[in-house]
């Protein structure tokens, strides 16, 4: 872990960042400039705020940065808090932003004939295996899960199996796709976490950042 | 060569310590235990293996997913390896120490062994010391276990100690008051051990209102006390909280300079805790030292507390000390020489032949001096 007043905040790449600076803005982080230049090569990025960095790295990567200490911060959604459930991580404050759901599709020709109160095993084509694997073993059914990160949607097509467990937002991508949304596993929103260790030995400088957040989001 | 390297794997988590870890782990193990010795404490030394109804009866019944199991030949009873010592010193100080006087104090340090790590405790063998103060109930007993593990540590050097007081028992004291069933019960602790306040604050009724001010009342332990005592809490749950105020007070006097912070909602790690519990965190270290809290020691229910410190963690944190400088001995020096250097302090390497050139032969076996007839004289480093 860092040293005195040496925090680093973890942010995820792509969609979620688009809609997170607003709320960092707000909270009054204002990272150096070529933390908004797409092209920029650099990882690690410095801001106003005298000690605080930023990293920005794969939202699945977040969480682990967090959990080991690496970062004290992150925003992660709670699909990928569900997938690693990592004890070490606390996620005190819902932003609100990067909503969408995290649910079972299948075929649109196969949902007319199937009843999912009938299956026992199913084999499902998944960037979150372990979500899964509870989701069916907590309705008494086996998941064989094939472990894909990206493009799920092509599995079905191709053969590689006939269901996927996958981000829903707006439905369009599985819709293109001929696949139609049957079970809504989780609602999810991208969440602040911080590092166990980091809350109880910093309180005050971590506990400021929960609160900062906390009331962008209430303002907004 | 290659068959030597093949032979050197070993299983997933455990590890051959080297010089100078080994004796820096030895060294750090002492320093613990000697600290606890002279507060009155005294040592027990339990077998590595027990019979397994034994091992995980009571409080040990947490340790049962993290035990290997072996069956015994001779009895033909299944049996234990431990997973944590504390059950084992329970045990003791309940059966055949149960009729020493009260308060026992005593105190432990060895070799566990668990069935798979944690992703951020690897280790599977991991030594552990730690202390059991039985048969005392009080504000004053807490404090004295907590004050002893920050002693303990702060002697081996190690800075910047912090101790997260929990209640676990007022989560459990509210959701009882409150009349919740199992599933609303497994929902707010879900929550609350993510310190996930939107999920509280959308849960219905008075629900909302108690657990989100007590997921607020954490932190530095004056500003969570005052939180706390802002809430209504109920009978049991403000017995807690009063236990909490003494304990924290106590604390100020006995522990001067460390951190204390309270988390009334922790949790994780504390399902078999009866009382006031604790967790110990150094701030450049990942993880935590340390753990304890209250418990019911034994079939008669026993009011006792303590904590375990893991090596593991606690070898992060305390600085290496400088280690004694190695004095190589020429071939045929005087014994007595070689006595008075060592008496001297020096840690001496003795030459088993004739050498013709000492100095070379010295840094080759890592010595830092010479002794010649003209004294000790450092070896140059190249």
């Amino acid at each position: 872990m860092s040293a005195e007043n040496n925090l680093v905040l973890a942010v995820p790449k792509g969609r979620i960042l688009d809609q997170l600076r607003p709320l960092m803005d707000k909270a009054g982080i204002h990272p150096e400039p070529a933390f908004d230049d797409p092209k920029a090569r650099q990882l690690q990025f410095g801001t106003n705020v005298p000690g605080l960095s930023i990293v920005r790295v794969r939202s699945f990567d977040v969480a682990t940065f967090v959990a080991f200490g690496a970062a004290h911060m992150g925003v992660a959604g709670n699909d990928v808090l569900m997938e690693f459930d990592y004890p070490e991580i606390y996620a005190p404050v819902d932003l609100n932003i990067g909503h969408c759901r995290i649910s079972v599709a299948e075929p649109t020709a196969l949902s007319q004939e199937d009843d999912p109160r009938q299956w026992s095993h199913v084999r499902v084509a998944t960037k979150y295996p372990e979500v899964t694997r509870k989701h069916f073993a907590a309705r008494g059914v086996q998941a064989e899960c094939i472990k894909l990160n990206g493009a799920m949607e092509l599995a079905p097509k191709m053969g590689l199996c006939r269901r996927i467990v996958d981000l829903v937002s707006t439905g369009t991508t599985l819709k293109e796709n001929g696949l139609v949304e049957i079970e809504e596993i989780a609602q999810i929103t991208s969440r602040l976490i911080v590092n166990r260790t980091a809350l109880k030995t910093q309180p005050d400088e971590i506990g400021g950042w929960i609160e900062k957040f906390q009331e962008v989001v209430n303002a907004g | 060569m290659n068959s030597g390297v093949k032979k050197s794997l070993l299983p997933q988590g455990l590890r051959d310590l080297l010089p100078p870890e080994a004796i820096h782990e030895a060294s750090v193990m002492d320093g613990l235990l000697e600290a606890f010795s002279i507060h009155g404490y005294e040592r027990v030394e339990p077998p590595l293996v027990e019979f397994e109804e034994n091992l995980l009866d009571g409080a040990g019944e947490a340790m049962a997913p993290h035990t290997f199991r072996l069956m015994d030949p001779v009895s033909q009873r299944m049996m234990g390896v431990r997973a944590d010592m504390t059950p084992q010193v329970a045990r003791i100080a309940t059966s055949r120490l149960a009729a020493m006087e009260r308060p026992l104090r005593l105190f432990y340090g060895g070799q566990v062994l668990r069935v798979k790590g944690s992703q951020l405790r690897p280790e599977r063998q991991v030594a552990q010391a730690g202390v059991e103060l039985i048969g005392a109930d009080s504000p004053e007993a807490d404090a004295e276990v907590i004050a002893l593990a920050y002693e303990a540590l702060q002697t081996l050097g190690v800075e910047n100690l912090s101790v997260d007081i929990s209640l676990p028992t007022i989560v459990r004291a509210i959701c009882d008051d409150l009349g919740l069933d199992r599933d609303a019960k497994e929902d707010v602790r879900s929550a609350l051990d993510r310190k996930d306040a939107a999920a509280i604050a959308a849960m219905a009724g008075p629900v909302a209102g108690i657990f989100g001010g007590l997921l607020q009342a954490s932190g530095l332990a004056d500003k969570a006390i005052a939180a706390l005592n802002e809430l209504t809490l109920p009978e049991a749950a403000a017995a807690e909280r009063d236990r909490l105020i003494l304990v924290v007070e106590r604390l100020s006097d006995m522990a001067l300079g460390l951190m204390v912070t309270v988390d009334p909602v922790e949790h994780r790690g504390f399902e078999y805790q009866t009382g006031l519990s604790f967790t110990l965190f150094d701030r450049d270290v990942r993880g935590e030292l340390g753990r304890g809290g209250r418990y019911l020691a034994g079939a008669a229910d026993e009011a006792a507390t303590g904590f375990s410190l893991y090596m593991d963690t606690v070898l992060r944190a305390v600085p290496k000390r400088e280690r004694r400088s190695r004095l190589y001995l020429p071939h045929g020096t005087d014994l007595d020489i070689a006595r008075r250097e060592r008496t001297a302090g020096w840690i001496t390497v003795s030459g088993l032949a004739p050498e013709k050139d000492v100095l070379t032969e010295a840094a080759r076996l890592r010595c830092s001096h010479v002794l010649t007839l003209d004294g000790i004289v450092a070896v140059e480093k190249e």
